[in-house]
Parts: C-alpha cells; sequence; structure tokens
C-alpha cells in the first residue's frame, strides 16, 4: 500500500455506500457495523501511505513533489483526453489523515447520537459518502474529478442538513446551505473551464505549471482565479457567503462536526492552498484572499458574541477560524494555514461533539436554559473546556501553536498583524462565555438540568481521543517529536515541504497573543462567572452594537429582501407568464382553436346522402384536374 | 380477338369513349338528382357499366392480345352484382322500418 494505491481509499466508504443503500434496512442494525468499519479500515490504510510519503521524503529532500497515478477516462483523438487518477503531496496527506480521523470518531460517536432515530441506516449511508467525496477530492489530480467530488461533498451536506426533514427549518438551511454554495460553485465550474480552454487539460499541477509558464492569457487567468475563489468562498463560508454555515446548525449535531471540521467547509481552505501558485501569478490574487479572509475573521467575531445557541456560537467560531486560514493563504503561507487546519479539525470537532453531548442530555441548546452542568457531565465538561480554550488560543494546547504560526507569518504585514491581534481576545471571550453559560453558574432550567446525565462510552471515548489529540497535535510542529514518531524531520516537514524553514516560533509574539487571549478569558470571566448581571449593563450600554449583532449585520435581512424583491419577484413575473401565456394563451388556446373548429365542421355533416354524393364528385373532379394540370 | 379487330377497323375508339362518358355522366347526374334511393343505386349501375365500356374498348384497342382489359370488366360485373344485393337488401331494411325510401328523409347521421 503506497502513495499510488490511495485510489482505493474513497472506495471504501464509497462501497460501504452502496451497500447500505441497497441493504441497509435489511442488515442487523441498519448495518452501522459496515459504515463504521469501512471508515476504520480507511483511516488504517492511511498510515502506510503516510510511512511511504515520509520515505520519499527523506529519500528526495524539499523538492519532492508528490506521487501522480492517473489511468485515461475518455478520449477524443485529437482534441481531448480525460485522465482520472490521485495526486498524492504534502497537503492531501494532511487532509487525509484529518478527513479520515474525524469521520471516524464522529460515526462511533453517532451510534448513540442517532440512536432510534428513524432514518439511521440512510443517515450512515450518507454519512460514508460524505467522507468518500471528501478524500476524493482532495486525492484529485485533476480539476474535473475535484469538481464532481466537490459537488457530491455539497450534496451530502444538503442531505445531512436537511435530516430533520420534518422540521421546517432544517428543509430551508439544507436549501439555503445549497444554494448558496452553489452561487460559488457555479464560480468554480466557469474557472475549471476557462482554464482548460487556455491549456487543454484540467490536470492541476499541469496547469500551475502552464500558468507559470506564461502560456495562459493574463486575463484569463485572472478571471478564473477570481473565479476558483468565488468557489472556495461558497465552501469555506467566507464573507459573503457566510451565511449558510450558522444556519447548517440545523442538521443532527454529529453532522456539525463533520462539516466544520473535516468534510465541507475545509475544501475551500484546501483549493486555495492546492492553487496557490495561480494566486501568486495574479496581480491582486493574495490580497483578495487576505481581504476577504480578514473581513470574515472579524464580522464572524463580532456575530460569536452575542448568539445564545450553543451550536450557533461555535459555527461561527469556525468561520472565524477559516478567516484565520485565509488570512495566512493571503499572505503565502499555505504551511500556516494548512497546520491550522489540521489543528483545527480537532478541537472544532470536539467542541460540536461536547455540545452534541449537552444537547443529547438536556434537549436544550440556548445557553439561556444550560449552567452547572460541569458537575452532572464531567467528561464533556472537561474535554469542551479543553477544547474551547485550544480555540481561544491558550498557551500549549494545539489552536496556540497554529494561531502563532499564522501570526509570524503576518509578521511583515504590520496592519493585518494588528487587525488579526485584535480578534484574538474576542475569540477567548466568547468561548469562554459559551463555556461558562453551558457548564458552570446556575441551572437556568432547573427540569433539565435534573434530568441531565453523562453521555454513554461510544459518545465520551471519542470526545476523550479529540481532547488528547488537541492537547499534542500542536505539538509536532517540533522536529524531536516527529522523529520519535517515525517522521523524519517531524510532521512539520510535511506540511512544510514546499517552504524553506520548518517552524517558527517567538518568544514575542507568544507573550503578546497570550496576554490578549488570557485578557478575553478574564473578561468574560468576570462578566458570566464573578457578575452574572454584567452582560445585561453591557447589551443595555453598547444598545446599537448589540442590535447590529445579534441581527448578524443585517445581512441574512438584506440578503432575504433581494430573493424577496428580485429572485421572487422575477419568479412571480414568470409565473405570470407561464399561467397567462404559456397555459391560458399556449396550451389552452390550442384546445379552445380545436373545440372551436369542431364547432364550424360539424354543419358538413347534413347526413344528406345527396350532399355527400355531390361532394365525392366535386372531389374526383378536383383530382382529375389536378392530376392533368401536373400531367401538363 | 378476329372480332374485335373487325370491329375496331369499322367504328373508332372516340365512339366508345363518347358512349361511356354520356352514361357516366347520365349516372352521376342520377345519383345527385335522385332522391328515391333505388333510383340511386341504379345510376350507380349505369357509372359501373360505363366504366366497364371503357375498359373493354381499351381492351380491344390500345392492346388487343391482352385479357386485362377484360377481365377487369368481369370483375366489375361481378362487384356490381353484389352491391346491388347488398345495396337493395339495405333499402328494403329502411324501407320496411321506415315506410320511405326517400334519402333526403334518412338524415339522423347528422350534427
Amino acid at each position: 500500500m503506497g502513495m499510488t494505491d490511495a485510489w482505493l481509499l474513497p472506495l471504501l466508504p464509497a462501497g460501504a455506500f452502496v451497500v447500505l443503500l441497497l441493504f441497509g434496512p435489511y442488515l442487523p442494525r441498519k448495518g452501522d457495523w459496515i459504515a463504521i468499519g469501512a471508515m476504520a479500515a480507511t483511516f488504517g490504510l492511511v498510515f502506510p501511505i503516510i510511512f511511504d510519503f515520509t520515505d520519499e521524503l527523506s529519500r528526495h529532500g524539499a523538492e519532492f513533489a508528490g506521487v501522480a497515478n492517473s489511468t485515461q477516462w475518455l478520449e477524443v483523438p485529437g482534441y481531448l483526453e480525460l485522465r482520472l487518477g490521485v495526486h498524492v503531496d504534502a497537503i492531501t496527506i494532511v487532509m487525509l489523515a484529518v478527513v479520515t480521523f474525524v469521520s471516524l470518531m464522529v460515526q462511533v460517536y453517532s451510534l448513540a447520537y442517532m440512536k432510534g432515530d428513524s432514518r439511521y441506516g440512510w443517515f450512515y449511508a450518507v454519512l460514508s459518502l460524505f467522507t468518500a467525496s471528501m478524500l476524493a477530492l482532495v486525492l484529485a489530480d485533476n480539476f474535473l474529478l475535484l469538481y464532481f467530488a466537490w459537488e457530491l461533498v455539497g450534496l451530502c451536506s444538503y442531505l445531512l442538513i436537511g435530516h430533520y426533514s420534518h422540521l421546517r427549518s432544517a428543509a430551508e438551511a439544507s436549501k439555503k446551505a445549497f444554494i448558496t454554495t452553489r452561487l460559488g460553485d457555479v464560480g468554480l465550474l466557469i474557472a475549471i473551464i476557462l482554464l482548460w480552454r487556455d491549456t487543454g487539460t484540467f490536470n492541476i499541477q499541469e496547469i500551475i505549471a502552464a500558468a507559470q509558464a506564461g502560456t495562459i492569457r493574463t486575463e484569463v487567468l485572472t478571471a478564473s482565479v477570481v473565479l476558483l475563489f468565488l468557489g472556495a468562498m461558497g465552501k469555506s463560508a467566507q464573507f459573503p457567503f457566510h451565511v449558510w454555515l450558522p444556519d447548517a446548525m440545523e442538521g443532527p449535531t454529529p453532522v456539525s462536526a463533520l462539516i466544520h471540521a473535516a468534510t465541507m467547509v475545509v475544501a475551500g481552505v484546501y483549493l486555495v492552498a492546492r492553487t496557490l501558485p495561480l494566486f501568486a501569478l495574479v496581480e491582486g490574487g493574495q490580497e483578495l484572499v487576505l481581504a476577504v479572509g480578514l473581513l470574515t475573521t472579524f464580522m464572524s467575531a463580532g456575530m460569536g458574541l452575542v448568539m445564545t445557541d450553543i451550536k450557533r456560537v461555535i459555527a461561527y467560531s469556525t468561520i472565524n477560524s477559516l478567516g484565520l486560514m485565509f488570512v495566512a493563504l493571503g499572505v503565502g503561507a499555505p504551511g500556516a494555514a494548512m497546520l491550522y487546519l489540521f489543528t483545527h479539525a480537532f478541537f472544532k470537532a470536539l467542541l460540536f461533539l461536547g455540545a452534541g453531548s449537552v444537547i443529547h442530555a438536556t434537549d436544550r441548546q440556548e445557553v439561556d436554559q444550560l449552567g452547572g452542568l460541569w458537575s452532572k457531565m464531567p467528561i464533556t465538561g472537561v474535554t469542551f473546556a479543553v477544547g474551547a480554550l485550544s480555540m481561544a488560543g491558550l498557551p500549549f494546547l494545539s489552536g496556540f501553536w497554529a494561531k502563532d504560526e499564522i501570526l509570524h507569518a503576518l509578521l511583515d504585514n504590520r496592519g493585518v498583524f494588528a487587525l488579526t491581534l485584535l480578534t484574538l481576545p474576542v475569540t477567548a471571550f466568547y468561548m469562554t462565555r459559551v463555556f461558562v453559560l453551558t457548564f458552570l453558574g446556575e441551572p437556568k432550567d432547573p427540569e433539565a438540568h435534573a434530568h441531565a446525565h453523562e453521555s454513554p462510552l461510544t459518545m465520551w471515548v471519542p470526545l476523550a481521543l479529540l481532547a488528547g489529540l488537541t492537547f499534542v497535535s500542536g505539538l509536532i510542529v517540533f522536529d524531536q517529536v516527529g522523529r520519535a514518531l517515525g517522521f523524519p524531520g517531524g510532521i512539520g516537514e510535511i506540511i512544510y515541504a514546499h517552504e524553506p524553514e520548518i517552524f517558527h516560533f517567538s518568544v514575542g509574539n507568544a507573550i503578546g497573543s497570550s496576554l490578549l487571549v488570557l485578557l478575553g478569558l478574564a473578561l468574560a470571566w468576570y462578566i458570566y462567572m464573578l457578575r452574572p448581571g454584567t452582560s445585561a449593563v453591557a447589551v443595555r450600554t453598547f444598545r446599537p452594537v448589540y442590535t447590529l449583532l445579534v441581527n448578524k449585520f443585517y445581512i441574512d435581512a438584506v440578503y432575504q429582501a433581494i430573493v424577496d424583491n428580485v429572485v421572487l419577484g422575477v419568479a412571480r413575473m414568470v409565473a405570470w407568464f407561464d399561467r397567462n401565456v404559456v397555459n391560458d394563451t399556449g396550451v389552452d388556446g390550442a384546445g379552445y382553436t380545436t373545440k372551436f373548429a369542431g364547432y364550424l365542421l360539424k354543419y358538413q355533416q347534413t347526413g344528406r346522402l345527396p350532399n355527400y354524393a355531390l361532394g365525392i364528385v366535386v372531389g374526383v373532379i378536383a383530382l382529375a384536374l389536378v392530376a392533368f394540370s401536373i400531367k401538363g | 380477338m378476329d372480332g374485335a379487330s373487325a370491329v375496331a377497323q369499322q367504328i373508332p375508339l372516340e365512339h366508345f369513349l363518347v358512349l361511356s362518358a354520356i352514361l357516366f355522366s347520365i349516372g352521376v347526374y342520377g345519383v345527385l338528382s335522385r332522391r328515391n334511393a333505388v333510383l340511386i343505386i341504379m345510376s350507380v349501375e349505369l357509372m359501373l357499366n360505363a366504366a366497364s365500356i371503357n375498359m373493354v374498348a381499351f381492351a380491344a384497342y390500345a392492346s388487343p392480345g391482352a385479357f386485362i382489359g377484360i377481365i377487369f370488366a368481369i370483375f366489375i360485373i361481378t362487384i356490381a352484382a353484389a352491391e346491388v344485393g347488398l345495396a337493395l337488401a339495405i333499402v328494403l331494411r329502411v324501407f320496411r322500418n321506415r315506410q320511405t325510401a326517400n334519402v333526403d328523409e334518412l338524415d339522423t347521421l347528422r350534427w
């Protein structure tokens, strides 16, 4: 099992999907063991690939560009040849590890969380397909396969967000997610076609090589990079496409964990990281990524402050993190972005699964109705705290290393550096807030509190594993740790394979950022733990700001207004045209014309024999005249 | 075909055609003007016979050695006999039912 066999990975969960789809209802436990078994096997198979990769890396050094393996798919001789294949390099390796591990954890967790659900088997089938498509996406060596997987990922997220299809809100949320990301997907498709037109290939590496050789026209390259980024923005919920992600919380909580940590939103980050050389070639390309990332980080940090739904707060923290990753990509530091993606996957999955554990135990998800769960749910409480602190960036948790790495990459860009620093205490503040309101203080809903209990084994074991990884996954940036694990040069070298330096750490940055994080933590602790009434005062004092944030900067309202007035307006016009012109005039008109013609023509049926006889004679004479005239 | 050839030498083809045309026109006139079903059937017979004369005349003049035209005439006679038998039977039944053979009064198949 080497890197060239990586095409096997997506096939396992895809096979599980097919089996569950066809035979799921007839299998014991609706086949969940098949899905989990396939997922575990996939996770196991990732390791030989990683070892093969590190072997090659140590043999070839930093120039090692990865291994490709492809087969012919379709050929139109002399015009077009489509190849289907995989490309494994540093970025892919990181994504493979993250996707398979988080998917496995989520599937094990769902055993208890989704127990008794009416569409339990279908849920596992779609989870498997979700993972399979994401694996295909990160392995694809060409844009066509990537786009195919890209759309499958979108479809699966649609199906899973709308899993509770009897809820109108879930149905609307899934529709919103699908349509919003679709706006970006169209851009991606156009970009792929544009690039193909100028290079004649869909292969990503060949297109990058062609762009670097200058064979793609500048304006085409610019247009395709912008459109490509549009696709990434949609998938990764960047402003102005961020609106779908908080609403996606309508799905079952394990799905949220999967979408946020492994299979959906990081696809955009992956795409930009994969095609970053193209962005570097276009004037203003990276600046665009930087600006969008920065704006998104800021807006989501603000909105995260005021949300009361535990899952929504975490959702905004994801948008916050994704913004940070784009900021890192925007300054040309894919290594920092991928490191953040790697560590983020663990603590974000942990946070969502922890939130799911709370929802499972209390059936509540508004922080106004929670509180005081620490003593009732110690494992969930501790692991959630670890996740929240890692998200906040507290020193020595994984989020800290990744965040400092991004800050280091920003050092040359003073303005961006300062702005990014500003978001740190805000992130720390709202993560502390959601933790305190959920687990500490007085229970706000005694009934829910009384029924609360620690979650079963299959739920807290994934929590514990993810919490453990949240502690240690950041440490892989150190060479010594990596060598001890058998990776020459550390996993850090995998992530930074294309960059000269391996890991940068500056004490000044670390101390500065940690102080800001602690400031946010302390402030939230003071407001929500020590002086519980303060938050109401703060809301009154900053009423306009609060209103703006609670209404999500009115972006959703503006979109709703656009949909109501423009989209539905056009739809009403089209409907009017359909009803009056197509239906009343076209379809009914044809019917009425026939009917009226029949009404007129019926009078020829006189029932009088001589009339018919005359008709025959006249007809024969007419035919004879015609025959003679033709004969001439 | 000696007899036919002999006739053909004395009487030109046009005479037969004119006769046939006159008979046919009388038949058409009868079909269109008569109101009695029996007379209409008789007129139709006239038209059939006109056609038969046409066939036989052409057979004798255009291709004296061939039988095709004559066979055609025999078929016409056969069919005419069958047709008259059938038509008269229908007229008889109609008359029994309605006490009339006037086609103007038989107009139930109308709008």
